[in-house]
């Protein structure tokens, strides 16, 4: 019948285009109903050959210092087929206990700081307290107790998430591919082989971008359920973060803290002693100190602005009440040493650091002083 | 009477009624679209019948219409067939509309910078319906594109159409050809990928030949954009391959096509007396009108070849994309384009300015003028022996040099290199080394020999046992002198490689691992032919575990080396090779290693 109705009526090249044409329609079709699933296998395919591409530029790149099997070098480089990289807990309900722990003593904290608080109330916190940090103590001991092994050789279950000791706020992956970008050059102070260098072209190293994502996936391959046997087999765990005061600190001379004990009459008598070079102020203000941060022209609502300062201080700061007798000097140098006791108006927050005593050396602070008093240009406010 | 002053719709509908005044105004509309058709004349166009009214409607659209003014509105019967055309001319046109298209819609996805180019591609293929689907296509089509002007242009040659009065057609046709081959040549690097890289290394490296250097020097850093293919250069091939090159085929195909219809299609030579040209001179009872015939039947060929296509590519094709571009790796057994292999094979012939620049110029130049030099007024094939004996050779030629052009030939690599290169190269010129398809599930950790075979399949523990033996043997039977064992140097050779091994014991490949197991027979094969480059040779795989769902594989082979002649071994009067010795009068053991991961997902099986 299809015969006599369609196909005895149809010229035979508009049979053939009309059925190629609904073919293409089918064939298409067909393959856009499949495009899901297919792109979905394309996508493990390629992570499945960037992890091989991966491994072989760690074998050839990192594993001096990682080791082949990921697992650390003693005094070189921290295993990174290693459950504190990816934050794994061994014991969560531990972790749970003293959670609460810190919570209830945060609360019993605050009550205590309270005013209408009765010293009867205080001393039964006091005893609280007390036996919270006891109790806290006594749980972190029986952790490390079960993994005493990996303790001795640096690691804290209590601190069982690398990215959350460094305060890292991204992911486990962008963790790992920023460190390969940049390297560590701080580690240098802790390995034997040196700091890690920056690996990325783009900072100066010898791997392209698409070779930084094959090794972070490599290295991100790692993960899994962890066993206390991954644990104890890691031979070398990551330095803690130092502590930056310390690290600025390691120049020779005695920070402020150290020498004049942060009393600030006494770093203005001393200043006498000093020539401050406005030049390198400026190089600290804009740089390390990173005081151009907050106080810059315009920004106006976290910090005063650069503009002006000295200005400011002696037309306006120093009619106040409050500071009858100061001189340009010591006004400074209390605001940097303590920037909390006087918030300037109109009412900046309380945000500005309050460690410049342990940053600053005396030398540091009259460059600073010395900076400042040639800001004598019209302030802003 | 209308309000208005002209005659409007309305007063239509007042005096013809709703459905004769509607369908007026739609009849009126088609024939103004389709330049001459009303609704009347394309039902009879479609259903085949003849015209109805007088002058024939159908000759309108090609007089008074833009789409169809260089279309003949009739053509002869005689070349309306499958024989003289093959239907290529018409091809060619085909694909350069197709990979315009297809073209376009990569354009969306692709941004011309070695940052980002690759990861594009991955992109397009993993994460945009339908764009694997679209890559394969546009590629295929590039390709066939090459191939298809090829074909037409040699089918002009043999049926001679290229005389008098088309001279300059085939000159602009020629014209065609060349910038076919660059287009498909300037988009063969932009996946930048390892094939596109060292492909397009070669082809542009020809350019680095012209004479005088200061030109050849010159013209390479202009097209490469710096001494390697950069950033530059991959934005240069991008803007010639998507702006210049389209600009100039578009032209020349508008003057090409105006030719052909100026000059009417050739007739078979044996239709036509010598130097006759009849083909615009078309006798009633031979014309086939262009509607409805024609047009139909380009419709249905339309549909035809995009549907070959999609099934092809659907099925049969995946366009390859090969690691990332690295200038700093050069794969083994790099080839140009094979439309431009001929002229990497006549550059193994000898000197680089000839075979490089003056033979591919006289070539396509000879081409080029082929009309102005062959003279001659018939196109039978019998008065043409010569030229198309010249055209045989042609196409003779063009195939052996291309062979020529193939790394397999007269580009000898270490036999050592050569095998492991053949058991783990990644994915490259839809070839695969051969570790690589065995399921996964297979590659069972453990040391594995290709000596397990020495005795035959049915002793295989036995030989293995006795291998395991044999290297833990001293290499010199002196007991003065303390020198390695095998088992040690290779545990050194895999420790230098990163793989941290103390003691070595050999097992038989087991028997669920059957593909594993073929291919180390292959491998005992491929050492076994070689055997007078690699003498006394064994090769080994070991298989570990790196990660979960990672495997690591090392692939080594150990030989005795033999004196070698310009990259062949010397044979000794008995026919055997002669090895190097050492100062103590015993052969020199060497080692050569290589290793590879292998991912469960990464579905190289697939390939």
């Amino acid at each position: 019948m299809l015969e006599r109705m369609l196909i005895g009526r149809i010229e035979n090249r508009v049979l053939v285009g009309t059925v190629a044409f609904l073919a293409i329609m089918i064939v298409s079709g067909w393959v856009a109903i499949n495009e899901g699933a297919r792109m979905q296998a394309y996508q493990d395919l390629q992570l499945a050959r960037s992890i091989e591409n991966g491994a072989a530029l760690y074998v050839v790149n990192c594993s001096t210092c990682h080791s082949s099997d990921g697992r650390g070098v003693q005094g070189a480089g921290p295993g990174l087929n290693n459950p504190q990289l990816f934050g794994y807990d061994f014991f969560p309900e531990m972790t749970q206990q003293i959670t609460e722990l810190n919570t209830e003593k945060k609360a019993l904290q605050v009550e205590r700081g309270h005013s209408d608080t009765t010293d009867a109330r205080k001393a039964e916190i006091d005893a609280r307290l007390e036996a919270i940090n006891t109790e806290i103590e006594a749980v972190a001991n029986q952790a490390r107790s079960q993994v005493q092994a990996a303790v001795d050789m640096g690691y804290d279950p209590l601190q069982f998430s690398r990215t959350k000791n460094l305060g890292w706020v991204g992911t486990l992956d962008s963790f790992i591919f920023t460190t390969l970008v940049h390297g560590r050059p701080a580690s240098a102070k802790y390995s034997s082989l040196g700091a890690m260098p920056a690996w990325s072209q783009a900072a100066g190293g010898p791997l392209r971008d698409d070779q930084i994502r094959d090794v972070t996936n490599y290295i991100l391959n790692w993960n899994r359920d962890w066993t206390l046997d991954d644990l104890f087999a890691v031979r070398h765990f990551a330095v803690q973060p130092v502590d930056p005061a310390t690290f600025v600190g390691a120049s020779t001379e005695p920070s402020i803290a150290q020498e004049f004990n942060s009393d600030v009459d006494a770093v203005v008598a001393a200043l006498a002693t000093v020539v401050g070079d406005p030049q390198s102020g400026q190089t600290l203000y804009n740089g390390s100190l990173a005081c151009a941060g907050c106080h810059v022209a315009g920004a106006g609502l976290v910090a005063p602005a650069l503009e002006g300062t000295y200005t400011r201080i002696v037309d306006s700061r120093l009619t106040l009440p409050e500071f009858a007798g100061y001189s340009p000097e010591k006004y400074i140098v209390e605001s940097i040493l303590y920037p909390g006791n006087f918030l300037a108006p109109p009412a900046y927050p309380n945000a500005m650091t309050p460690n410049f005593a342990d940053q600053l050396t005396l030398q540091k602070i009259a460059d600073l002083v010395a900076f400042l008093e040639t800001q004598t240009g019209p302030s802003p406010e | 009477m209308s309000v208005l002053p002209f005659p409007s719709f309305l007063d239509d509908v007042k005096e013809k009624g709703l459905k004769k005044a509607v369908f007026e105004v739609v009849d009126e509309s088609v024939e103004r679209l389709t330049a001459g058709l009303n609704i009347q004349d394309l039902r009879e166009a479609i259903r085949g019948e003849a015209p109805s009214r007088r002058p024939n409607p159908r000759l309108r659209p090609h007089a008074d219409g833009f789409w169809l003014h260089m279309r003949p509105s009739y053509f002869n019967s005689d070349v309306t067939g499958l024989y003289p055309t093959f239907r290529l001319g018409w091809l060619s046109t085909y694909f350069v509309f197709f990979e315009t298209i297809t073209g376009i819609f990569l354009m969306v996805w692709y941004t011309p910078s070695p940052q980002v180019a690759y990861s594009d591609m991955l992109n397009i293929l993993g994460n945009v319906p339908l764009g694997q689907l679209i890559r394969d296509l546009h590629r295929l089509g590039a390709e066939a594109m090459v191939l298809i002007v090829a074909l037409h242009m040699m089918r002009t040659l043999f049926t001679a159409s290229y005389k008098k009065p088309r001279q300059f057609t085939w000159f602009t046709g020629v014209i065609l050809l060349a910038l076919t081959g660059f287009l498909s040549f300037t988009g063969y690097l932009l996946p930048w990928d390892q094939l596109a890289l060292w492909a397009v290394t070669i082809g542009a490296s020809m350019i680095e030949a012209t004479p005088p250097e200061i030109v050849g020097t010159n013209l390479n850093l202009l097209i490469r954009g710096g001494p390697e293919i950069g950033a530059n250069g991959l934005l240069r091939f991008y803007l010639v391959h998507v702006l210049a090159l389209p600009a100039l085929l578009f032209v020349f195909t508008g003057v090409h096509y105006y030719k052909v219809i100026l000059h009417g299609h050739s007739l078979p030579p044996q239709k036509e007396n010598k130097g006759e040209d009849t083909a615009k001179r078309v006798p009633l009872d031979k014309r086939v009108y262009f509607i409805p015939d024609v047009l139909t039947s380009e419709i249905m060929w339309i549909a035809v070849t995009t549907l070959i296509l999609i099934v092809l590519c659907v099925w049969f094709y995946d366009a390859p994309l090969e690691n990332h571009a690295d200038p700093q790796i050069t794969p083994l057994g790099t080839t140009a384009p094979w439309y431009f292999l001929w002229i990497q094979g006549a550059l193994k012939l000898g000197d680089k300015v000839f075979w490089g620049i003056i033979f591919p110029g006289i070539v396509v130049g000879g081409l080029a003028v082929l009309p102005y030099l062959d003279v001659s007024k018939s196109r039978r094939f019998a008065d043409r022996r010569v030229m198309i004996s010249v055209g045989l050779a042609l196409i003779s030629l063009s195939s052996w040099f291309s062979y020529m052009g193939l790394s397999e030939f007269a580009v000898s690599t270490s036999a050592d290199s050569e095998i492991l290169h053949e058991l783990t190269f990644p994915p490259a010129h839809n070839h695969i080394g051969k570790l690589l398809p065995i399921p996964f599930e297979e590659l069972k950790p453990g040391y594995y020999t290709t000596r397990q075979f020495e005795y035959g399949v049915d002793s295989i523990p036995q030989a293995v046992e006795d291998f395991n033996a044999l290297i833990e043997q001293p290499f010199t039977a002196d007991a003065n002198i303390t020198r390695n064992t095998e088992e040690k140097e290779i545990a050194a050779e895999l420790t230098a490689a990163g793989l941290q091994t103390t003691s070595i014991t050999f097992r038989p490949v087991p028997g669920d691992a059957p593909e594993l197991y073929a291919v180390m027979e292959e491998f005992a094969h491929l050492l076994e032919i070689n055997n007078s480059e690699l003498n006394d040779a064994w090769g080994a795989v070991v298989i570990t575990d790196n990660q979960i769902g990672l495997k690591r594989l090392d692939v080594i082979i150990t030989w005795n080396e033999v004196q070698t002649e310009g990259g062949k071994p010397v044979l000794g009067e008995n026919g055997e090779p002669v090895l190097v010795l050492n100062e103590l009068g015993e052969p020199i053991r060497r080692f050569n290693v290589v290793h590879i991961f292998i991912h469960e997902n990464s579905a190289y099986f697939n390939n």
